[in-house]
């Protein structure tokens, strides 16, 4: 509903949806030990987030 | 400024600041210093859009200039670091001190282009140049009061003269080594 | 002709900032931070090898050993450090990260000229940082004691004794001794902390002629960063080669393409080749500031002149302090009033420190006291030139 009026909107929606997974990820990956997977879920929000950002400042959501 | 003819294409006049590392002025401008495109720009060229005065856009609007700019380089890559971000900031503040004196703020602004972005930054001047058209005219400036004068003239009752009697002139310029104190009517900034 | 190619290299590299700014805003293009990225990694270095350097020991039989249980591998699988093996990979990427970010803001600074005038302090002190990193990250692949690390140390070996008459001094000076002997990697351990904690000092260095020096990235990349990072721990783990030999050093060795390059070079050219080749390219990129006619002139731009403070007005009010982006104004205390009525009551007055300006004129765009002036650039001549642009 929002996202005609949100420029990236989608997209900004889907890279927090990725985020959210990887947060379950990160807690999967602590309770079986796969340590690996934890870091590499870890390696994904923060990546997510720095792409939502990005996307915030270009719709003109944040920033100057 | 009642005294300075109007351009002759009834654009506005526009004076611009444009430092040597940002976008390259060639073939944008002829010897005189105006646009090929925008002949009622002019450009000059500065060390670094740091180094412009707020003063002086100030100077330009009360000299007959319909609008000033400065252009430098992209923000984050100021070949001096600092200069456009400097500026930036300055101009911000020039332009809350114009509204002030009841000068429209958009007269003076500030762009930032490298050193291939030609067509944006001709895109941009005429842009500004749009922004500045559509504005209204400056209410002529109010005259300044008269110094008590001995001879008996009595002061103009209603309207002020054209000439006005001690119209804001421009800044006090030169290398600043009169012992006058702060300068007169609007200078400095 | 060099100065034609360096031009060629600027457009180049100004043209890439047009592609890179149509995606990302001018403020986080990651080109005009290279020095905040490089910087970052530097601390994510710092804390991922303190972390490391918890649980490593520097001996011959229990290097590999140490490194083995950090990660978590074969023989200690769930008992090793928890969350040894991401931040093993942390540090390896974040090596890899910090050199490709160095090299970035050398080739950077160097095509668009920003060594110029009184720039060339940061310029040396860069390559020396740059020589430093490159080093300590060569030692750091031969801490872990595989076989790799054997190559290497053996490669070293024979270079530095390549060089005549020092050399083998140079090489028993370096590892303790001639061949391996049990000094080795304590004494490599040093060698890696010791210059990175010397990395520091260098910086000091590198910042004194810069006010407000960009030390971090924007957050955006930040972020990415230290994702791209943890992320390619988890997809690429960082692991050993097998355990160093006790016979013959192995002949090959798998790359890390950022550090061992000099070490692939040995394989076509001699190591006494290589030490000249080395001297040549640091010899040279000390002299690049310095290659280049400083005069205006010669690169079409107007002298401007070394900034002048004006005696008479200036009020001591530090604002041209301030904004000077090389630090090249400071101010002293007033030796005598100035003239105008604001200058009469100041306490300090601004000196201009001639060998630190470049003539950019930022502090006269800072002073509200016309104060200060550019020779080539007075204000009467703006004024002059803004009256005319107004009569045309």
């Amino acid at each position: 509903m929002q996202e005609e009026s949100v420029p990236y909107g989608g997209w900004i929606a889907l890279l927090a949806l990725v985020s959210l997974v990887s947060v379950i990820g990160m807690f999967w990956g602590e309770l079986t030990n796969h340590r690996l997977w934890t870091g590499g879920f870890i390696g994904v929000v923060l990546i997510a987030y720095s792409f939502i950002l990005l996307l915030l400042r270009k719709g003109g959501l944040t920033g100057v | 400024m009642s005294d300075v003819k109007p351009s002759p294409d009834r654009r506005p006049r526009i004076v611009g600041f444009l430092c040597d590392w940002a976008v390259s002025s060639e073939g944008l401008v002829r010897e005189d210093g105006t646009m090929r495109d925008l002949p009622s720009v002019t450009l000059i060229k500065v060390p670094c859009s740091g180094f412009i005065r707020p003063s002086w856009l100030e100077y330009a609007l009360k000299n007959g200039a319909d609008g000033a700019f400065v252009c430098g380089c992209p923000l984050g890559d100021c070949f001096n670091r600092l200069g456009n971000n400097l500026i930036a900031d300055r101009v911000v503040q020039m332009r809350r001190r114009l509204e002030r004196q009841k000068i429209q703020p958009d007269r003076v602004g500030t762009i930032f282009y490298g050193l291939h972005e030609q067509a944006e930054f001709v895109a941009a001047v005429r842009e500004f140049s749009d922004r500045v058209a559509k504005l209204p005219a400056p209410p002529p400036p109010a005259p300044a009061r008269k110094a008590p004068a001995a001879p008996a003239t009595p002061a103009a009752t209603g309207a002020p003269s054209p000439g006005g009697p001690s119209r804001p002139g421009p800044t006090e310029g030169g290398a600043g080594e009169t012992p006058s104190g702060a300068p007169p009517g609007q200078g400095g900034s | 002709m060099y100065k034609r190619l360096l031009d060629r290299l600027l457009r180049w590299t100004l043209s890439l900032d047009v592609w890179i700014n149509r995606i990302y805003p001018a403020d986080f293009n990651p080109l005009y931070y290279t020095g905040g990225l490089s910087n970052l990694f530097l601390t994510v270095l710092v804390l991922s090898g303190i972390f490391l350097f918890l649980y490593y020991v520097p001996s011959f039989n229990d290097a590999y050993t140490s490194v083995q249980y950090i990660t978590g591998a074969v023989p200690f699988g769930l008992n090793g450090v928890p969350y040894g093996q991401i931040i093993r990979g942390i540090h390896r990427y974040a090596a890899d990260g910090f050199i490709i970010a160095i090299l970035l803001h050398f080739f950077r600074n160097w095509f668009t000229e920003r060594f110029r005038f009184s720039r060339d302090e940061p310029w040396i002190s860069g390559m020396m940082l740059l020589v430093f990193a490159g080093f300590i990250g060569v030692n750091g692949y031969m801490l872990v004691w595989d076989q790799r690390a054997q190559l290497l140390v053996a490669m070293t070996g024979n270079t530095l004794a390549a060089i005549p008459i020092v050399g083998g001094a140079l090489r028993s000076a370096l590892f303790g001794g001639t061949g391996t002997t049990n000094l080795l990697l304590p004494r490599m351990l040093f060698l890696h902390v010791g210059p990175a904690t010397a990395l520091y000092v260098m910086l000091w260095w590198h910042y004194v002629r810069v006010r407000h020096p960009k030390v971090w990235p924007p957050a955006v990349w930040t972020l990415f960063s230290l994702g791209a990072v943890f992320l390619l721990s988890a997809l690429i783990p960082a692991a050993s080669q097998p355990l160093a030999s006790t016979g013959a050093a192995p002949d090959r060795l798998a790359v890390d393409w950022f550090f061992l390059l000099p070490y692939v070079a040995l394989k076509y050219v001699t190591p006494a080749w290589l030490v000249v080749l080395a001297v040549v390219i640091v010899v040279y990129g000390l002299y690049i500031p310095y290659q280049l006619p400083e005069t205006p002139a010669a690169m079409g731009i107007r002298d401007s002149g070394i900034a002048q403070v004006v005696d008479a007005n200036c009020t001591g009010c530090e604002l041209c302090y301030f904004d000077c982006p090389y630090n090249a104004i400071v101010m002293v205390p007033s030796p005598h009033p100035g003239v105008t009525r604001a200058a009469q009551a100041r306490k300090e007055l601004a000196i201009v420190l001639e060998s630190r300006c470049v003539e950019c004129g930022i502090c006269i765009g800072a002073c509200p006291f016309e104060a200060l002036e550019l020779p080539g650039y007075l204000e009467e001549d703006i004024q002059g030139k803004v009256l005319d642009a107004c009569r045309t």
